[in-house]
Order: structure tokens, then C-alpha cells, then sequence
């Protein structure tokens, strides 16, 4: 739950989405569920000339299987608490495994 | 009985024999099962497509030729006559059949008796008429009807008037019969019309009349509702109610136009049960009256012809659920234009709506509620399971599997309105509503099982809750003499792609072994010791957290339970103690770094110490500085910095961030301690600076001029405030007196770099530190040693920009003020 968590506090943030057919979208985050599906407001697709059919969509559900890198705003990351929240999940992780 | 109260007396219907009684009914349909086949993919018969609007047309006084129809029963004369001839009358091939073997025959028996064979061909016209009581007339030995008395064509017959009049339904057609009347199924009567027709006999002429009848009569009470959903809006006229209609109707005195308009299904619908569905489509195509029945009554030869053209094929659904429209058309003419308009708006209203209706009502019924309900039920269970129990709500263990986003929530404000909201309340939420909606429903309709399930459901949401809290922890199951594993998964614990079993005695080992090894010094070791201080952290951390209120006085329970917490604290501390390490022996000219040390040495340890600060005291403070400064050209930040010399101006990237860190993380953790630490303690640390360390090299950092700045200004800061006594002072001076000598050759050398490489700042707070504790002559020295570099830093300075040049020319002044001079004076 640990990334489901950390884009949950990225969402009214404008990311970029790289899929993994290397179609980058930029757009404003608007919600994000458990599998990490996305959902985009106001998109905005880098290098439109190759993929002009995507030239008049506005806002996409992303699956989340299909997302290979989310480019977060880096100044809405607390790196400190993120590794924080990276250690209770390991320890959760360990205390469910055993 | 039946419904409409005929005859129903078979056996005695059967003894008239075959040819007097049943007639055309008699008929086999060809394409009954074509029709049939098509009905039954297209699941769900409506009543309209089997109904041909025929019945409309039938006038309740123009019933006279029902006879003809129906076989008028045994009436003597021409009406006998009529009857029987009607009954076979449109069995071309019979016939033609009966005439061609007749006079095959009359030829036969012509040439037999009379060898003149003077007239013979005339003879077979006449026998064309013969019937079948002409055909028991001895006098004439062959007749048509021999085929009757044929062995394998009678039982045929009886076999299809048994199926059909008794067992109602199945009914194949039988391939000797189709030649023999295709035309008598081309067209089909709907049940409806022969019903109408039937019950304006039975109305305008008695029972005697009904007698060819009653073999119909067991149909029309065979159960008809295959689908048991009647749809008695369908057609039904909308401006009519049924009730007048039905008033009329018993009344028998229904008004043309209004019977006409009142769909009779409406008629039928009203007063009893009537669907369509197939039983009643088989029904029709066994009683279809022949087509040519119409064109024997003059005044009915207009209509039938439009209403054939209007009828639908059994499957062909959709737009045509305004059939009686146009059956009515005739009736509508009489109608004033207004009236006309509005039923044909109406209509048009209706027709849309039926078929709206249709198409909704495809999966009607379906579902018992029962099965709904059961649906739900399952919905539920999933969403309760994948959602997390309710047990969730528990603040604690939402922390644990949404840390980030709820702390990150507190901290820069929440997005949303209920962050605390975790994911189990939607379940609850969900559960509640749909538990209103449920029993609402069920209230409405009365529907008395509706509480049980709701009990049920909860009941069943209430075990999965607790099935899911009293899981197994293995996460697969492996069915005895399977190959595969079933592995359990859901959206918080997917399933696992590979499954390592860890031994469980390793679980308890592996940190011992860290905890010895750690002298090796490793990276690894030392990065799971800085580890295991953020566990210890994060743990206190949540102790703060769930901290109990202050107890008061005399409150025993609150006392106890503040002591027990203070206890857990304090145990945390000793294991946050223990992982620091501090403790660990000074091992003097070892070539590992001490542990504590290599622990700062990561980015890691640095941006631990404000956390680990603020959860010891004062005296693990002070080791820890101790520990710092002892070490202090260890350190990385030391160490590493010495590379640059006066001319290096710059240090790697990693070296400069982890000063910078430093400066960030330790140094205000440091200060914050310094600023409080009693004389003796700034007297100690500094005699450890002097003896245990290169002060030359210390001082040739930002790190180390730093804390020499903070230990020289903490000590001035006592002196001016009068806390410190004169032994105290005595025993400083003595110190500071060392590190000036040491120092003063070597000052030149402290500052980074060259003069324009900007940050020099501590440099210059080092030295107005310096000044101000020291004696004059001590200050003279300082000047001297460092005059070049104030008149380099003044000149350069006044080539900067204002703001760069007086921020400049500010550093340099604290130190000039701080031994009673000023840059101005400079000049």
C-alpha cells in the first residue's frame, strides 16, 4: 500500500506518465486507486506529432499495469518520510511474512 | 369446464367420427414448426406477434356463417350438407384426390357392370359432393371416402386429434398430411380470434351451435404462462378502461368501434390470466381457420386481406407493438379527425412504450429476489474482503498501511475532507445503504423475507469480517495430490510470484550476528545498524504518540499505566542507545572508524541525529558530542575536507553535500546542546580537541571551525553572563592559549580557497570567536596573521555587486568588530 499511499498525497498534482508503448503524458493527477490505476485531468501528450490520435483527448483512466515511470514534482516529496514509510512497510511486510 | 363455459364433452365429440366434427382443425400445419423453431430461439413470445388482429374484424351479429366455419353439428338437409362439405372443403388435394380416385373408380366399375360405358365421366362430378354420410350409403359401394376407411390413414388422423385436443401440446407434423393441406396453414388464426369468434357464437346462437366446438375447449385453459410475468400493459388501450370494457363485453353488447378498439388482449388480459408463449402459438397454428373461411362471408371479404398483409412473423420483434393500430384503421375512419388524431397519437405513444417495455423486459424475472438478494450478498463478502475488514478503523492500523499519505496529510494538509476516513468505512458505508435500500423495498411490497435477509447479509459480512481477521497466515493451500498451489490473494496481499520460506530460526539470529560483527565495520553492517536505530526511532516515535495524559493526582490507574509507559519508553531508549553504538570502546589507531562515527559517516546516520537527539537526554547528549569531538578529524566531513587545500578551491560533490548535510542535520542538534552545557563540559571538550585530535587539520574545515566556533563563543557567552569561576576561566584560558598557539601559524591556511571563491563566512565567524576570548596581544597576533586576507576580501569586495560586497564586507566586519575594530576604518 506503500505507493497506492505515496500518489495518493501526489493527487491536483501535475505529473508525467510514461506507458510502457513510451507514450509520456503530462497531465494533473486526479485520483489513483489500489492497483494503481491513474486518472488524468487536463493531458497533455509530449511528442503529439506521434500520436496525433491522442491530440483531442482531454483526460484518460490509465491502467496501472500498463504505467512504466510516474515524474513526480519532486518539491511535493518528503523524502524523509517517504524512507520512514518505506521502513513500517518492510517492517509490516516482515510481520505479515512470518 | 371450460373458461367460457362450452362443452367440453370430447368422447361424445369423438364418436361423430373424424370427418363430421373436426374439420379444417384437423389440418396439419407445414410450417408450424418452422414457425415454431424461430419462436423458440427468440425466447419470450410476445403476444403480438402471434396475434393477427383477425378477431377484430369479427362482427357479433354477423356470426350467421359460423357454421359453415365450424361445422354447423349435425343439421339435417343442406345444412349437414354445408357443414361437412365446409369441414373438407379446403383439402384441395383430398378432394382432388377423392374426385380422381372417384372417378378412377366410377371407370373401373363403369367398365365392370356397364361394358357400353356410355356415361361414365359425368358420374365423378357428383361424387365430388358425397360426404361422409353419403359415403355410408350402402347403395354405393366406392366412394371418396374409402381413403377413410383406410387402416393406415385413419389412426394417423385420431393419433393428431388426440395429441392436440388432450395432451395439448406436442404435435408433429406428419409428413403424409402436408401435401395435403398447405393452404389451410398459410394463414393463421391468433387463439384470440378463434376465442372471439367462438364466444360470439356461444352468444348469438346457444349452445346448440358450439357443438363442432368443444374440441378447442380444453385448450383454452391449459396453463399459459411460461413466463409467469403477465404483461398486461402491452396494447392495452389507453383511454379505455378495462373495467367499461370488460362491463360491456358481459353484457355482450360491446359497440363495434369500441370493441375494435379495445385490443382484445386487454379483453383477455383483464378478466383472467392470458399470456402468449408457445403452447398458445401451437395452439393457434392447430385451429387456424382456413384462409379461404373469410372469403365465404360476403362481409367479411374486405378486411381479411389487410389484416394478412399485417401480419407479423412470429419472430420478426420490434416496432410492430402497434399492430392494433391497424387492424383498427377501418374503425378509425368512423371517428371524428380530432378523435382520430388523438388515438393515433395515442397510439403512437403506446407503441413506443411497448416496445421500450419489450426491450427492458427481455430478462425479466429472471432473478427471483431471492437471487438478488444472494447477488448482493456475494458482492458484499468480496468488497468487505478486498477492502479490508472493518476491524481498519482502527486509526493504529490504517498508520500502518497508509503511513505516508497520513502523515503526509498532517503535515501540509489534508486533501481531501476526511483523511482519517479509511477503507473499511466504505465497505460500512456501502453496507449500510444498501441495507436501507433493501429493507425499504422489501416493505413496499410486502415482501416478508426482506428483514431475514437483511439479518443474514449482515450476519454473513459480520463472518467474512472475522473469517478474514482469523485467516490462516499461509498464503497458499496445497490440495494433497495436486501439482499446482492454490495461492490466496487479494488487492492488499497479492499474490506472491515466488514464495521463499524463510527458516524461522534465522528470523531471531540475524540481528546478534549484526550486533557482533559490527566491528568489522562493513557497509553492510553498518548500514543495517543505522537501520535498526530508525526502527528503535520510529518506535519511539509512535510511544510519543501514544503518550497517556499527565496523571493527576491521586488517579492510581493513570499513575500506573504513565509509569508502565515510561518504563516501555525508557526500554526503547537503551535499544535506541544500544544501536547507536556510542558506547562502543575507543579502539586509539584502529583502522576502522569507531562505529558511532561510521554511522555519522552516512547521509543516513547525519539526518538521524536531530530525531535521536530529541529522544535522549542530556547526558547521551553529551557522550554523543563527546564522541564527536573526539573523533573529529575522523569524521567524514573532516577527513574528506582536508584534501582541499588553500589553492583547492573546490571539493568533490559528495564531500560538499555531506558538509552540507552536516551543517543541516548534526550541527543544530550539537548547538542546541552546546548553548546549554555547563563551563566545565565547553572546558573538557575543548582540552579533547587539543589532545586527542590534528587540531591543524580540524580547523582547516567548515565542520571543524565550526564546532570550534561553537565550543569559544559558548565559552564567551558564559564568561560575559559571570557563570563561570575563576578556576573555570583559569583552566579555559589555559586551553584556548594552547589552541591560539597551534593555530596562529596556520591561519592563513584556514580560509577556503581563494579569496573569490565567496564562503568564507565561518571562516570569519571562527575568528571573531577567537577575538573576542582573546588577551590583546593575542588579538594583535590574529590581525597580523590575517590582515591580508581582510584587505584582499575589502578590495575585492568593492568590485562585487552592493548586496554581495556588503554581504562580504559583514563577514569580515565580525571579526574586526569583534576585536574592537571596523572594516570602515579600513578605508
Amino acid at each position: 500500500m506503500l505507493f497506492f499511499s505515496f500518489f495518493k498525497t501526489l493527487t491536483n498534482q501535475t505529473v508525467t506518465i510514461e506507458l510502457k508503448n513510451d507514450i509520456r503524458i503530462r497531465g494533473i493527477l486526479k485520483s489513483v486507486d489500489q492497483y494503481l490505476n491513474i486518472k488524468l485531468d487536463d493531458v497533455e501528450v509530449l511528442e503529439l506529432d506521434k500520436y496525433p490520435h491522442l491530440s483531442s483527448v482531454k483526460n484518460m483512466f490509465i491502467r496501472g499495469s500498463v504505467v512504466r515511470y510516474v515524474m513526480l514534482p519532486r518539491s511535493e516529496v518528503d523524502v524523509g518520510l517517504l524512507e520512514d514509510a518505506t521502513r513500517r512497510e518492510a517492517a509490516n511486510q516482515a510481520g505479515k511474512a512470518r | 369446464m371450460s373458461f367460457f363455459g362450452f362443452d367440453t364433452n370430447l368422447p361424445r365429440d369423438r364418436d361423430r367420427g373424424p370427418a363430421a366434427s373436426r374439420g379444417f382443425f384437423e389440418n396439419p400445419d407445414p410450417f408450424a414448426d418452422i414457425a415454431r423453431a424461430t419462436a423458440v430461439e427468440d425466447d419470450g413470445i410476445d403476444f403480438e406477434d402471434t396475434y393477427d388482429g383477425l378477431g377484430d374484424q369479427l362482427d357479433d351479429d354477423q356470426d350467421a356463417f359460423n357454421d359453415d366455419t365450424f361445422g354447423g353439428g349435425g343439421n339435417a338437409g343442406a345444412g349437414a350438407g354445408a357443414g361437412t362439405s365446409v369441414g373438407r372443403d379446403f383439402d384441395f388435394f383430398g378432394r382432388t384426390a377423392e374426385v380422381s380416385n372417384a372417378i378412377d373408380e366410377e371407370q373401373m366399375r363403369y367398365a365392370l357392370q356397364n361394358p357400353q360405358a356410355a356415361r361414365a365421366p359425368p358420374a365423378a362430378p357428383q361424387e365430388t359432393y358425397v360426404p361422409a354420410q353419403h359415403a355410408a350409403e350402402p347403395t354405393i359401394k366406392r366412394t371418396g371416402y374409402e381413403k377413410y376407411s383406410d387402416p393406415g390413414y385413419i389412426p394417423d388422423l385420431q393419433a393428431k386429434s388426440s395429441v392436440w385436443g388432450i395432451a395439448q401440446e406436442k404435435r408433429e407434423p406428419s409428413p403424409a398430411m402436408i401435401p395435403t393441406m398447405p393452404a389451410a396453414s398459410r394463414k393463421m388464426m391468433s387463439l384470440e380470434e378463434v376465442e372471439a369468434q367462438m364466444r360470439n357464437r356461444g352468444q348469438a346462437f346457444g349452445p346448440e351451435t358450439t357443438q363442432s366446438i368443444p374440441q378447442t375447449m380444453p385448450d383454452m385453459s391449459f396453463p399459459r404462462h411460461p413466463q409467469g410475468l403477465p404483461m398486461l400493459p402491452d396494447g392495452f388501450p389507453a383511454n379505455i378502461p378495462p373495467e367499461i370494457l370488460r362491463a360491456h363485453l358481459e353484457k355482450g353488447g360491446l359497440p363495434p368501434h369500441l370493441a375494435h378498439m379495445a385490443d382484445p388482449r386487454a379483453m383477455y388480459g383483464s378478466p383472467g390470466p392470458m399470456m402468449p408463449g408457445q403452447p398458445l402459438q401451437q395452439f393457434d397454428q392447430n385451429n387456424r381457420p382456413p384462409r379461404d373461411l373469410p372469403s365465404q362471408d360476403p362481409r367479411h371479404a374486405g378486411p381479411p386481406p389487410v389484416q394478412r398483409q399485417h401480419v407479423p412473423p412470429p419472430p420478426s420483434r420490434g416496432p410492430n407493438g402497434g399492430l392494433p393500430v391497424i387492424t383498427n384503421t377501418e374503425q378509425l375512419i368512423h371517428l371524428t379527425e380530432e378523435q382520430r388524431n388523438a388515438y393515433l397519437m395515442e397510439d403512437a405513444k403506446r407503441a413506443k412504450r411497448n416496445h421500450k417495455i419489450f426491450l427492458l423486459s427481455r430478462g425479466n424475472g429472471l432473478m427471483t429476489p431471492q437471487d438478488k438478494n444472494f447477488i448482493t450478498r456475494i458482492q458484499l463478502q468480496q468488497l468487505v474482503a478486498a477492502a479490508g475488514n472493518v476491524v481498519d478503523a482502527d486509526p493504529e492500523a490504517v498508520l500502518a498501511e497508509d503511513f505516508y499519505y497520513q502523515v503526509y496529510s498532517q503535515i501540509r494538509g489534508a486533501p481531501r475532507q476526511h483523511p482519517h476516513q479509511p477503507l473499511g468505512h466504505f465497505a460500512q458505508t456501502y453496507l449500510l445503504q444498501t441495507g436501507n435500500r433493501i429493507s425499504g423495498h422489501g416493505n413496499r411490497r410486502a415482501f416478508h423475507s426482506a428483514d431475514n435477509h437483511m439479518q443474514r447479509m449482515q450476519q454473513q459480512v459480520q463472518r467474512a469480517v472475522e473469517a478474514a481477521k482469523a485467516k490462516p497466515k499461509n498464503k497458499q493451500l496445497i490440495i494433497e495430490g495436486s501439482l499446482g498451489k492454490i495461492s490466496f490473494s487479494n488487492a492488499k496481499a497479492p499474490k506472491h510470484m515466488l514464495n521463499i520460506k524463510r527458516p524461522d530460526s534465522s528470523e531471531g539470529i540475524r540481528p546478534k550476528k549484526v550486533q557482533s560483527n559490527l566491528s568489522i565495520g562493513d557497509r553492510k553492517s553498518l548500514l543495517g545498524n543505522i537501520e535498526a536505530v530508525y526502527n528503535a526511532l520510529m518506535s519511539m516515535e509512535d510511544m510519543e504518540r501514544t503518550m497517556p495524559p499527565p496523571p493527576e493526582e491521586g488517579d492510581t490507574e493513570a499513575i500506573q499505566e504513565h509509569l508502565e509507559w515510561r518504563q516501555k519508553v525508557q526500554s526503547l531508549n537503551q535499544k535506541l542507545w544500544q544501536a547507536l553504538k556510542v558506547m562502543e570502546p575507543i579502539v586509539p589507531n584502529s583502522t576502522t572508524p569507531h562505529p558511532f562515527i561510521a554511522f555519522l559517516s552516512y547521509p543516513k546516520g547525519k539526518k538521524a541525529i536531530p530525531r535521536i537527539f530529541r529522544h535522549i537526554d542530556q547526558e547521551q547528549r553529551v557522550t554523543i558530542l563527546t564522541m564527536i569531538v573526539v573523533h573529529l578529524d575522523t569524521l567524514d566531513v573532516v577527513h574528506l575536507a582536508q584534501a582541499s587545500g588553500p589553492n583547492d578551491s573546490q571539493l568533490p560533490v559528495a564531500v560538499r553535500e555531506a558538509i552540507d548535510l552536516f551543517s543541516l542535520a548534526v550541527m543544530p542538534s550539537l548547538l542546541g546542546y552546546v548553548n546549554e552545557a555547563a563551563f566545565n563540559i565547553i572546558i573538557g571538550l575543548l582540552g579533547l580537541v587539543i589532545a586527542q585530535t590534528q587540531v591543524l587539520a580540524v580547523a582547516r574545515t567548515k565542520i571543524g571551525l565550526g564546532i570550534l566556533t561553537m565550543l569559544l563563543s559558548r565559552a564567551e557567552i558564559i564568561k560575559e553572563a559571570g557563570q563561570a569561576s575563576e578556576r573555570d576561566w583559569q583552566q579555559w584560558v589555559e586551553k584556548f592559549n594552547v589552541l591560539f598557539d597551534m593555530l596562529e601559524p596556520s591561519l592563513v591556511h584556514i580560509f577556503p580557497g581563494s579569496i573569490n571563491s565567496g564562503d568564507d563566512m565561518y571562516v570569519w565567524q571562527f575568528l571573531a570567536a577567537v577575538g573576542i576570548g582573546a588577551s590583546p596581544e593575542q588579538q594583535q597576533r590574529l590581525v597580523i596573521a590575517v590582515k591580508d586576507r581582510v584587505m584582499e576580501t575589502v578590495s575585492y569586495s568593492k568590485s562585487l555587486p552592493a548586496d554581495m560586497s556588503s554581504q562580504r564586507l559583514g563577514n569580515v566586519n565580525l571579526f574586526m568588530r569583534a576585536i574592537g575594530l571596523d572594516v570602515d576604518l579600513l578605508g
